[in-house]
C-alpha cells in the first residue's frame, strides 16, 4: 500500500517538473551564423549594452508573439520596464531600439538573411546558430 | 367431459389467434425490411448504370490525397511569401523617427510677491511646459548622431524660445568607446546625462535645483560643446564605465557687482531695495567659441553592478575650468555698468553619485564639493579658495502603476566665492520634495508634487520661504 502510495506520487511530482522545465525551454535565442555571442552575453545584447560581436555589428530584434516569455525568463523583467530602458537608451544614447517582428517565421526569416541579427523564437529553424 | 372441452377449446382459440397475430407481424416485417436490406447492400435500382467496383475506392483516395498535398503546398508557398515581404517592409530605412517630450503643468506657490526674489519663478496656475524633439539617425554601423531641439517657455515674460540642447555626431568604435563631437549633456553626476529635458522620463516633476539647466538658473553648466569620450568594460561581473570630456568653458553672464547699489533697469524690470540683494548672474555654455580659450575638463568613472547588486552604480565625478564673470549692461539710465569680465575663478568641483534602479526602487544621490579659487588678475582675493557643497537624495517606489517618491536638496555656497556671488541661482537654500508619479501608460503620465523651499540669508541675498504644489502631465512619442 505504501508502495503504491510512493509510486503514484513520485510520478506526480515528476510530471510537475518535467512541465516546469517544459516551460523554461519554451524561448530560444537564434542568431544569424555570423553572429559569435554567448548565452551570458543576451542579456546585455537586448539591452543595449553590448552593440558588437567582434567587428559585427548586431542587428536586434523582438518577437511580439514571445516576447512576455522571454522577458520574463530571460530578461527577468517586464515588458513596461524593457520599453522604459530603451526609451533612455534611446534618448541619452541614440540607439535605436529594437524591431518588433510578428512571430516566429518572421523572426526566422529575417535571422536566416541578416547579418548580424539576434532574435528569439519558441523552436529553433534549421539556418541559425542556436545561442540559448 | 364437457367442462375439459370447452378449456380445450378455448385454449385452442387462443393459440391459433395469437399464432395468427404472430405470422402478420412477421409479414409485415419482411415487407418493410427488404427495401432496407436492399440499401445496405447497395443493390442498384435504376437500369443500365455500371455498379461501383471496391477496386476505383483507393485510387479515388490517392487522387483526393494528392490534391490536399497540392493545396498544402500552395498553402506554403503563400505563407512564405507573406512572411518574406513582412521582412522586406519592416527592413526598410527609409525615414527616420522624430521623439520627444512635452509637459503642461499648473501650479500654486506661496511665495507671494514676485519681487521677493525675481529669479526664482512664481508659477501660480496653468503654465506649459517644455516640448523637446530628438532624432537619432544612424548613418551605417558606426557613425551616429542626434539632435535635439528644445521650444522653451521664457518663466518671466512668457515668452517662447527655441535652442539646441544637443547636437552631436559620434562614432562607434565598439562597446568600450564612443566618441562624441558637438554639444552635449555634460555628464557629470547621474541626472544631468540620464534625464535632462525629458519631464516624462524622470520619476519627478522638478529637477534638483541646483542642477537646472544654464538658462533656467542652474549652478553648473549643463551643456558642455566640445569633445566626449564614453564607454563601458566588462570588469569582473559587472562593467567600470567611463565619461571624459573637454570643451568650450562657460562664462557667467548679466552679473552685477554686488557693491553698485544703482537701481537696475534693464528686465526684468524691478526697483531693488538700497543694497543689493539678489544677483542676475547667468551661466552661458560659450556655444561660439570659448571667451578666454580655457578649456573645461571633466571626468566620470563608475561601476555598474550585477548579480544580487544588479542595477547599483556607484561613480566619481570631477569638473574643472577657469570661468570669467562679465558685467551686465545696461540702458536707459545715466550710469553705465562694468560689462568687461568683473572677476575669473577656477571652477574645480568633484564628487560622487549612488543610482540603484530595480523592479521596485528607484534610488539616486549625488555630491558635489567645491573646492574654487579667484584667479582675479590684480584682485586682493587673488588666490583665496573657498570651499562649497551640494547635494540631493531621492527615493522613489514602484508600486505597479504607481511611484511615490521623496526627494532633499542642499547647497552651502559660499557667497565670497565669485563663482556663485555672481549667479542668481548662487543661494545656498534647503528643499524638501514628496510626491507622487501615475503612469496612464508606458508613454504618458500624472504627477503630483509638494515642494518646501528655503533659501538662506546671506550677504547679497534674502531670506525666502514658500510652498509650492505642481501637477505635471508628462508625454514621451
Amino acid at each position: 500500500m505504501k508502495s503504491k502510495i510512493f509510486r503514484v506520487c513520485s510520478t506526480a511530482i515528476f510530471l510537475l517538473l518535467a512541465s516546469t522545465f517544459a516551460n523554461a525551454a519554451g524561448v530560444v535565442v537564434i542568431a544569424n551564423p555570423n553572429v559569435s555571442v554567448s548565452a551570458d552575453d543576451v542579456r546585455d545584447i537586448f539591452l543595449g549594452e553590448k552593440q558588437f560581436a567582434g567587428d559585427v555589428k548586431l542587428v536586434v530584434i523582438d518577437n511580439a508573439a514571445m516576447q512576455n516569455t522571454f522577458l520574463s525568463q530571460i530578461m527577468q523583467m517586464d515588458v513596461n520596464k524593457y520599453n522604459g530602458i530603451w526609451t533612455k537608451k534611446s534618448f541619452r544614447d541614440g540607439l535605436t531600439p529594437p524591431a518588433v517582428k510578428s512571430g516566429d517565421a518572421e523572426v526566422s526569416e529575417f535571422i536566416k538573411r541578416t547579418p548580424g541579427s539576434i532574435g528569439y523564437v519558441s523552436s529553433a529553424p534549421a539556418g541559425v546558430k542556436v545561442i540559448k | 367431459m364437457a367442462v375439459k372441452s370447452n378449456i380445450g377449446i378455448e385454449h385452442a382459440k387462443q393459440w391459433k389467434a395469437s399464432t395468427l397475430l404472430s405470422a402478420s407481424m412477421f409479414a409485415g416485417s419482411l415487407v418493410f425490411a427488404v427495401p432496407a436490406f436492399a440499401k445496405v447492400i447497395d443493390v442498384p435500382t435504376q437500369t443500365g448504370s455500371a455498379p461501383v467496383q471496391p477496386a476505383n475506392t483507393a485510387a479515388s483516395d490517392a487522387a483526393q490525397v494528392k490534391a490536399m498535398q497540392q493545396k498544402l503546398e500552395a498553402i506554403q508557398e503563400q505563407l512564405n511569401q507573406m512572411t518574406s515581404g513582412l521582412v522586406n517592409r519592416t527592413s526598410s530605412t527609409a525615414g527616420m523617427p522624430l521623439h520627444g517630450f512635452f509637459d503642461a503643468d499648473y501650479g500654486i506657490n506661496s511665495q507671494g510677491s514676485a519681487l521677493a526674489n525675481p529669479w526664482i519663478a512664481n508659477p501660480s496656475g496653468f503654465f506649459q511646459g517644455s516640448l523637446s524633439f530628438y532624432m537619432a539617425p544612424h548613418f551605417g554601423d558606426r557613425v551616429v548622431a542626434l539632435a535635439e531641439p528644445n521650444f522653451e517657455l521664457d518663466k518671466f515674460d512668457g515668452g517662447v524660445s527655441v535652442d539646441i540642447e544637443r547636437l552631436q555626431v559620434g562614432y562607434l568604435f565598439s562597446d568600450a568607446a564612443t566618441l562624441w563631437l558637438g554639444r552635449f549633456h555634460t555628464p557629470y553626476g547621474y541626472w544631468n546625462n540620464a534625464f535632462h529635458h525629458g519631464a516624462q522620463i524622470q520619476t519627478s516633476v522638478l529637477r534638483p535645483r541646483f542642477l537646472d539647466f544654464e538658462d533656467l538658473g542652474g549652478i553648473l553648466p549643463s551643456h558642455t560643446l566640445g569633445l566626449w569620450g564614453t564607454g563601458k568594460i566588462r570588469a569582473g561581473s559587472g562593467k567600470f564605465t567611463y565619461d571624459w570630456y573637454f570643451g568650450n568653458g562657460p562664462k557667467i553672464v548679466d552679473a552685477r557687482d554686488a557693491t553698485t547699489a544703482d537701481p537696475l533697469t534693464d528686465p526684468p524690470t524691478i526697483t531693488p531695495p538700497s543694497t543689493d540683494t539678489y544677483q542676475t548672474g547667468v551661466l552661458d555654455p560659450n556655444i561660439a567659441g570659448d571667451d578666454n580659450h580655457s578649456a573645461l575638463v571633466g571626468l566620470n568613472l563608475g561601476y555598474d553592478f550585477s548579480g544580487m547588486l544588479d542595477g547599483l552604480r556607484l561613480a566619481v565625478h570631477w569638473l574643472n575650468g577657469n570661468i570669467n564673470a562679465y558685467g551686465t549692461s545696461t540702458y536707459g539710465t545715466p550710469t553705465v555698468y562694468n560689462t568687461g569680465i568683473l572677476n575669473t575663478t577656477t571652477l574645480n568641483t568633484g564628487g560622487m553619485s549612488l543610482v540603484y534602479l530595480s523592479n521596485y526602487w528607484e534610488i539616486m544621490g549625488e555630491y558635489y564639493g567645491f573646492n574654487d579659487k579667484d584667479i582675479t588678475p590684480g584682485a586682493a582675493t587673488n588666490g583665496n579658495k573657498y570651499k562649497s557643497r551640494a547635494g540631493y537624495f531621492q527615493v522613489g517606489l514602484n508600486i505597479g502603476l504607481w511611484t511615490p517618491y521623496i526627494r532633499a536638496e542642499r547647497t552651502i555656497l559660499d557667497q565670497n566665492d565669485n563663482y556663485f556671488r555672481m549667479q542668481a541661482n548662487g543661494q545656498s537654500y534647503a528643499r524638501q520634495i514628496m510626491g507622487v508619479r501615475y503612469n496612464l501608460n508606458p508613454k504618458a503620465c500624472l504627477k503630483f508634487e509638494l515642494m518646501n523651499s528655503h533659501f538662506m540669508a546671506e550677504p547679497t541675498r534674502t531670506d525666502l520661504s514658500y510652498r509650492t504644489m505642481t501637477v505635471q502631465y508628462a508625454i514621451g512619442f
